[in-house]
């Protein structure tokens, strides 16, 4: 899944202030822009993790009130945005939070694969996979989830304060991990 | 030389051109680490499909909204990032394009098994990304719509075509005949054909002004009679066969595509371009597709990333080619122009396999 604006980042860049310094207490006004534009990639991003577009969409209102009242530049708020999705939706994993029970009634309904071409998993495979991500350390999880959801590794670093090169390390333990899980076909949770 | 490490081949899966050359090398020779690669593949392809999304392209975003403001007054969720999450400029990715060079049609690909299914247009200089190979990759233009009003007036339409024969028809250009295919190379090819692409640019000293402006930087003083100053640009059309393994990676390629010409109304075209190279902040892959431009079709639009490409020349008939090879030895090209005509030959093959492929074409 191409990510526009955040794929590719050899440019070197400039450091500015964090944006979450000086907390605001008015809501922004570019926020429905902001919360147009990129709704549904947060959403999306969320859902990889929880596998459920409930609670997805749960994390999103939550993120987006974080963004509000955050003074992040509009034009960064899409790798912002990812981000906090990301540690968001693990944290909701790692809970157990469960808010939208109606949605495990329901199924997780269809999902998209990434690559059309192959691989068939299982709904129970997706649902273990899920709940060994929540097992993860988090940094580990947070570096697998960025980068399935199209980031980069240079900005999966800089996202996570890791060294680049430490990335694919860090994403290839999650993947063996998971895998391990997955052969092992422990019941889910 | 020992073996990269676990973390480094995963790298390799995702950004090839992000791993240091001699790690690429020795990935490329080594069996096991070859296998270790095509492990570490398969995992993260069926990881991706493990973590697939739930279908999020009917969200209700009107009602989203709507909860959004209603829950805006309560106090400020938990939540804060990492430290770091937020430090750096997301913008900085900003989209300059990474257009490719005019008659961008040797395509080389990244690295055999190694970096298999992803190719790698060496004309992208911007920032290389693995892309598949895509028919509009035959014929571009260079985007210069910052600094003036950029015209397609002619577009390519590339297309994938049922054989030679009919390549040929469409573009009036005869696909290459490959006398002896090299080793490893089977099967029939898919042809690839693109029309003529013909592209007008106007220069604006306002919009130049501004880009620059956006650069922090000033425009150096416009030369009298260059704004307003239009350059025609003009390649095609172009021809290609593709050889592909079972497997989907491409390991050949032969093209042929009408070298790119450029002429002007107004100013001279030399001057303009030698004004908008002088500009600041100009992107540096830009620079080189202007460079690499000439009026004649004489020379060579191949702006070559030298940190990824080492290039030589050779004789092809009495043509003077240029060689070019990754510096990680894992694919390799051949071009040469000849009568206004570029052609092509590439792949995951060495330089001297393809030159005899060169050699041998009908």
């Amino acid at each position: 899944m191409p990510f526009p604006g955040l794929r590719g980042a050899a440019r070197p860049r400039t450091e500015r202030g964090t944006g979450m310094s000086r907390a605001r207490v008015d809501v922004r006004t570019d926020l429905e822009q902001v919360f147009r534009s990129h709704y549904a990639r947060v959403v999306a991003v969320a859902a990889r993790v929880l596998g459920s577009r409930d609670q997805a969409e749960d994390v999103a209102q939550e993120v987006f009130l974080s963004f509000g009242r955050s003074s992040v530049p509009a034009d960064e708020a899409g790798g912002w945005l990812t981000v906090a999705a990301t540690h968001t939706a693990l944290n909701v994993l790692r809970s157990g939070r469960r808010r939208s029970t109606r949605e495990e009634i329901a199924g997780d309904g269809p999902t998209v694969a990434p690559d059309v071409a192959d691989l068939v998993v299982t709904r129970e495979e997706r649902s273990t996979v899920r709940a060994a991500l929540g097992r993860l350390p988090h940094k580990q999880a947070a570096a697998l989830v960025l980068r399935h959801s199209g980031l980069s590794y240079a900005e999966v670093a800089t996202a996570l304060d890791l060294s680049p090169s430490s990335v694919g390390t860090t994403v290839r333990r999650a993947e063996s991990h998971l895998l391990e899980e997955l052969n092992r076909h422990a019941s889910p949770e | 030389m020992r073996h990269p490490s676990e973390g480094i081949l995963r790298r390799l899966v995702d950004e090839p051109a992000g791993v240091p050359d001699d790690d690429r090398a020795h990935v490329a020779s080594c069996p096991a680490c070859l296998r270790a690669l095509e492990v570490a593949r398969a995992d993260a392809q069926l990881v991706g499909s493990a973590l697939a999304a739930p279908m999020t392209d009917d969200l209700d975003s009107d009602a989203a909204w709507a909860r959004l403001t209603a829950t805006q007054a309560r106090p400020a969720p938990a939540f804060r990032p990492m430290p770091g999450a937020t430090r750096r400029r997301w913008t900085a990715a900003v989209r300059r394009p990474a257009v490719a060079a005019v008659g961008a049609v040797v395509v080389l690909t990244g690295a055999g098994v190694a970096a298999a299914n992803e190719w790698l247009p060496i004309f992208q200089t911007e920032q290389v990304q693995t892309v598949e190979v895509a028919s509009a990759d035959l014929v571009q233009v260079p985007d210069l719509s910052a600094y003036g009003d950029l015209q397609i007036t002619k577009a390519p339409e590339p297309e994938q075509v049922a054989d030679a024969a009919a390549a040929r028809e469409r573009t009036g250009l005869a696909v290459p005949e490959v006398a002896e295919l090299p080793e490893g190379v089977t099967g029939e090819p898919t042809y690839q054909a693109a029309g003529v692409v013909e592209a007008t640019f106007t220069f604006s000293a306002e919009k130049a002004a501004q880009a620059a402006a956006a650069e922090g930087e000033e425009l150096p003083p416009v030369p009298a009679g260059l704004d307003g100053s239009t350059l025609r640009i003009q390649a095609g059309p172009g021809v290609a066969a593709v050889w592909t393994q079972p497997t989907g990676v491409p390991t050949l390629v032969v093209a042929r595509v009408g070298a790119p010409t450029v002429d002007s109304s107004g100013a001279e075209f030399t001057d303009v371009r030698d004004y908008l190279l002088s500009l600041p902040g100009l992107p540096e892959g830009l620079a080189d597709q202007l460079e690499s431009l000439s009026e004649d079709r004489g020379t060579l639009p191949l702006p070559v990333p030298a940190e990824m490409v080492t290039s030589s020349t050779a004789d092809v008939d009495g043509a003077e080619a240029t060689v070019l090879t990754s510096r990680n030895g894992l694919f390799a090209g051949v071009v040469w122009v000849e009568d206004g005509v570029m052609t092509g030959v590439a792949g995951t093959l060495s330089a001297d396999e393809l030159l005899s492929v060169a050699r041998g074409l009908r």
